[in-house]
């Protein structure tokens, strides 16, 4: 998942800020913008849960959801077959829509799933033969909503996960590219409903990560009747089996679900990791899910009146901008006093996640695999030195990264040194006098891409200032979150700024940030190709975990930190601080649907 | 005609008085009286000479070094520490200095640009009248409809960032103002008997607007000036602090802009110093600006 360079800002994910707009006045252009309100708004229950998010959210489109933000905001109305358990470390995959884990066959190539039976849609006006009821959901709608993942026409930056990795799909992509438009009547071999609750998929090879990608937002299902019916708007019109419906929204700034009161019944883990029952996250054991009726995601794109509106109360839960780190925090980094007495509590998590600023490996200066492409990136991965801003960004909360893999993932290596990675002035302006380029003569400036943010324009300025040492000059441009994953995908600029958090807990998911055949618009956005690196890569893949795939993840990173194709960046921990009154907060990464599970308790709160 | 024109009444003197005082000098001693003027001027002029010197590289440079650790308060140790520093630990005195010189130029260049436009426009609208008058009505009363930071916004994104677009920007759209004053007063002049005698003497239109009816309206362009540098710099802050105004160059936009991050930590340094900065040559500026009227605008005489 994408998501956000300074995240130090905002943390990523469960970090998830929220906030409400009850002074609409704040925002007067929202009530014009309202347009997306199908439902008359109700008066706010007592139990809604207000988050933020640091980020505007590109739409409510699964196959579009590769960034945190609308990952995290899909997870609401849709649901996939599989999740991750809410409270278990190390983190498992448990059934969601599924009735249990699949039965996999023999040679690891079939995975058989039985659906669970009487799951229901939510009543949308789409359903046009039962009235607008919601229908019941079957094995069918996992092909359509797999094949719209294929589709060409989706362009979805997800296709990656079932790419030459399902019998069949490939072609089917292949064959509905040339012939202009995908035939949906048209089967794929390795994705078949047997029956009407029972989905068949086979693999072109057995998979170690395979049943990960089923718990990840782009194989979340869809009812054909919606894509339909709101063609293009379907991004706005999300219908789902989960457990919230969208009754208003600003789209891309601010989304009001309350309850679907037609979803399944789900129920809170009654287990959880050690501690867990000392920590108060059993309390709520058995209880029906969601534990809240309303959540109110609203998107604070500057971190300050976020962290204000978490201290006036109007947020339940937030990151903590750098700012204010050393309000919140003591420096034993625990919460600070001030905020304890008043019940704040903090929450810590490793962020799984890596800081990178991408080359376009297609652009003719930077880019390609030439030896002086070669130099000039590592002499500015040598200048570009991303030690200053652990403090400066992240208030310490992050360590420097030496390659692709974050700690905490297996297959990291934390003895390996990238040799670019840390500041050397004088090596790097012998590789640019190399590359052709002494002391940054005849380089026109570097076009680097960024998000508005202040913090953004700040850590842009501290690049422009380091690589201004070696005579390197940035351009830089800024534009809004969607824009900027946009003008990437569209290898608008030279070098831009991002951060990828873990999808699920395989350093595979790192990895194939860098594989060649998922160049944009999949998840590698710097279009990195080395056919070395690919035959690793597809090499692994057909390994289970142990030493002999950890010893090829470690040639991969080598290759990859030598070829520079990133300026590799840090490695960030999430701090989160929650009001008293927000319950069973527990970080998890990969759970994009952790909105269900927290309670707020009014009574709590003044 | 109720009141005296500056032309009327400037002519009057010179044949009355053989050793006259023309309206500049008699706008000048006005001034030299007015003792706040005095010292506004001392502050511009103060402000022009930092600009100058931070260009040169005389003073404050570099100003991007660290001096300190980052967020050290202001303290008297040294110069640059004086109104502490920001997050990379750079000197705030050294970046209120360059802010300086960075406002001063956004004053200067975009009224290069804006004065010979509104006195051009003005002078051909109000001298000419017709449709030539119809179009240049037309064009500011429209460009004036749009408020003006939006305005300024759109030029700004379709330029590119940065000082050049800035330049430009406020350039094209700040000579609305005197472009009004100019055309008023030409329509004004052209029947007075000074033009209608150099009409009869042969002068052509290009010598009557530009060598007759101008002079004589010149004052306007120094009192609109005065107003419209401060506008500019106003507006240079306003478009900095929102992210599309100078980039990678201190600016006190963009240093009010970090100041909205760090003064939840306490660091007040960075926001006091740009915003006293601004105030000082925005204040001298509004003043100047009224003296100057009430010392130029003969229409006032006796109310200063």
């Amino acid at each position: 998942m994408r998501l956000q360079l300074t995240w130090g800002d905002i943390a990523a994910k469960d970090i998830t800020m929220l906030r409400r707009l009850r002074a609409s006045a704040l925002l007067p252009l929202s009530l014009f913008i309202l347009s997306a309100c199908t439902h008359a708004k109700k008066a706010e229950p007592a139990n809604t849960l207000h988050i933020a998010s640091p980020a505007k959210i590109k739409g409510l489109d699964p196959v579009q959801a590769d960034d945190l933000y609308a990952g995290d905001e899909v997870s609401r109305p849709y649901e996939g077959l599989l999740q991750y358990h809410y409270l278990k470390r190390p983190y498992v995959l448990v059934p969601a829509l599924a009735e249990a884990l699949p039965i996999v066959s023999k040679d690891g190539k079939t995975y058989t799933f039985k659906i669970q039976k009487g799951i229901l849609f939510q009543d949308d006006p789409c359903f046009k033969e039962t009235g607008g009821k919601g229908r019941e959901l079957t094995a069918d709608d996992f092909v359509y909503s797999w094949k719209r993942l294929a589709d060409p026409k989706n362009n979805s930056p997800g296709f990656w996960i079932f790419d030459g990795k399902v019998v069949g799909i490939s072609d089917w992509h292949n064959a509905a590219q040339k012939a202009g438009t995908a035939d949906y009547s048209k089967p794929i071999d390795g994705l078949k409903a047997i029956d009407r609750y029972t989905l068949q998929i086979t693999l072109t090879q057995p998979s170690s990560q395979f049943l990960y990608f089923l718990a990840m937002p782009f194989t979340y299902v869809v009812p054909h009747e919606a894509a339909e019916f709101y063609g293009v708007e379907f991004a706005n019109h999300p219908v789902g089996t989960g457990p919230y419906r969208l009754t208003e929204s600003t789209p891309g700034s601010k989304y009001v679900w309350d309850r679907n009161p037609t979803f399944r019944m789900e129920r809170y883990p009654s287990e959880g990791e050690t501690g867990d029952q000392a920590a108060g996250y059993l309390a709520d054991a058995g209880k029906t899910l969601p534990l809240n009726d309303r959540v109110v995601m609203t998107v604070y794109e500057e971190s300050q009146p976020q962290w204000l509106s978490f201290m006036a109360g109007k947020l339940d839960l937030s990151g903590i901008p750098k700012d204010n780190y050393s309000q919140a925090v003591s420096a034993s980094k625990e919460i600070n006093p001030e905020l304890a007495r008043k019940g704040i509590r903090l929450v810590k998590s490793p962020g799984l996640d890596v800081t990178y600023e991408a080359f376009n490996m297609l652009d003719p200066v930077v880019g390609g695999m030439s030896p002086r492409a070669k130099m000039l990136r590592q002499a500015i991965s040598l200048a570009m030195d991303h030690d200053p801003a652990i403090e400066l960004f992240y208030n310490g909360r992050a360590i420097s990264a030496e390659g692709p893999i974050p700690p905490g993932i297996s297959g990291y290596d934390p003895a390996f040194k990238n040799p670019y990675r840390h500041e050397n002035i004088a090596r790097a302006k012998d590789l640019l006098a190399k590359a052709g380029y002494p002391d940054g003569k005849g380089l026109s400036p570097l076009v680097y891409l960024s998000t508005s943010s202040s913090t953004d324009r700040q850590l842009s300025e501290l690049f422009s200032k380091m690589l201004a040492n070696i005579g390197v000059t940035l351009d830089v441009r800024t534009s809004s979150w969607p824009e900027f994953t946009a003008s990437i995908k569209q290898g608008k600029g030279q070098l831009w700024g991002m951060a990828w958090q873990a999808d699920y807990p395989d350093a595979e998911n790192f990895l194939q940030l860098l594989y060649s055949k998922n160049a944009r618009p999949g998840p590698n956005d710097a279009a990195y190709s080395n056919p070395e690196f690919d035959r690793l890569y597809e090499k692994a893949l057909t390994l289970p975990d142990g030493p002999q795939r950890t010893a090829i993840y470690q040639q991969m990173v080598k290759i990859a930190a030598e070829d520079a194709p990133w300026v590799f960046g840090v490695d960030r921990l999430i701090f989160d601080v929650v009001h008293p009154w927000t319950k069973n907060v527990k970080l998890n990464i990969f759970d994009h649907g952790w909105c269900k599970y927290v309670k707020i308790d009014p009574s709590l709160k003044k | 005609m109720k009141e005296l024109t500056a032309a009327d009444e400037a002519n009057l003197i010179e044949f009355a008085v053989p050793e006259g005082r023309s309206l500049m000098q008699d706008g000048l001693r006005r001034l030299k009286k007015d003792k706040l003027a005095i010292a506004c001027i001392g502050i511009v002029i103060f402000y022009a000479l930092v600009a100058i010197l931070a260009k040169l590289g005389v003073i404050a440079t570099p100003w991007d070094v660290k001096v300190a650790g980052s967020y050290s308060p202001p303290s008297f140790q040294s110069l640059p520490l004086i109104f502490g520093t920001d997050n990379f630990g750079y000197s705030v005195f050294y970046k209120v200095i360059q802010g300086a010189r960075v406002s001063m130029s956004v004053g200067l260049v975009s009224c290069m640009i804006s004065t010979p436009i509104g006195i051009t426009l003005g002078a051909l609208a109000g001298y000419f009248g017709g449709w030539i008058d119809e179009v240049v009505v037309w064009l500011f009363t429209t460009l004036s409809s749009v408020p003006s930071i939006m305005l300024l916004i759109a030029i700004v994104f379709v330029l590119g960032k940065g000082l050049g677009a800035i330049y430009f920007a406020l350039g094209i759209t700040a000579w609305v103002s005197l472009c009004r004053v100019i055309r008023g007063e030409f329509m004004k002049h052209k029947t007075r008997d000074y033009v209608l005698a150099a009409e009869s003497v042969g002068a052509s239109h290009f010598s009557r607007v530009f060598k007759h009816i101008l002079p004589n309206v010149s004052h306007f362009v120094i009192i609109d000036v005065s107003i419209q540098f401060m506008s500019a710099i106003k507006a240079e802050v306003i478009l900095s602090f929102l992210g599309i105004g100078v980039q990678g160059q201190p600016s006190w936009g963009v240093m009010i802009d970090d100041a909205k991050l760090e003064l939840s930590r306490g660091a007040w340094w960075q926001l006091a110093a740009a915003t006293m900065a601004m105030f000082f040559i925005v204040l001298a500026f509004n003043i100047l600006g009224d003296a100057l009227r009430d010392a130029l605008d003969p229409k006032l005489k006796g109310h200063a």
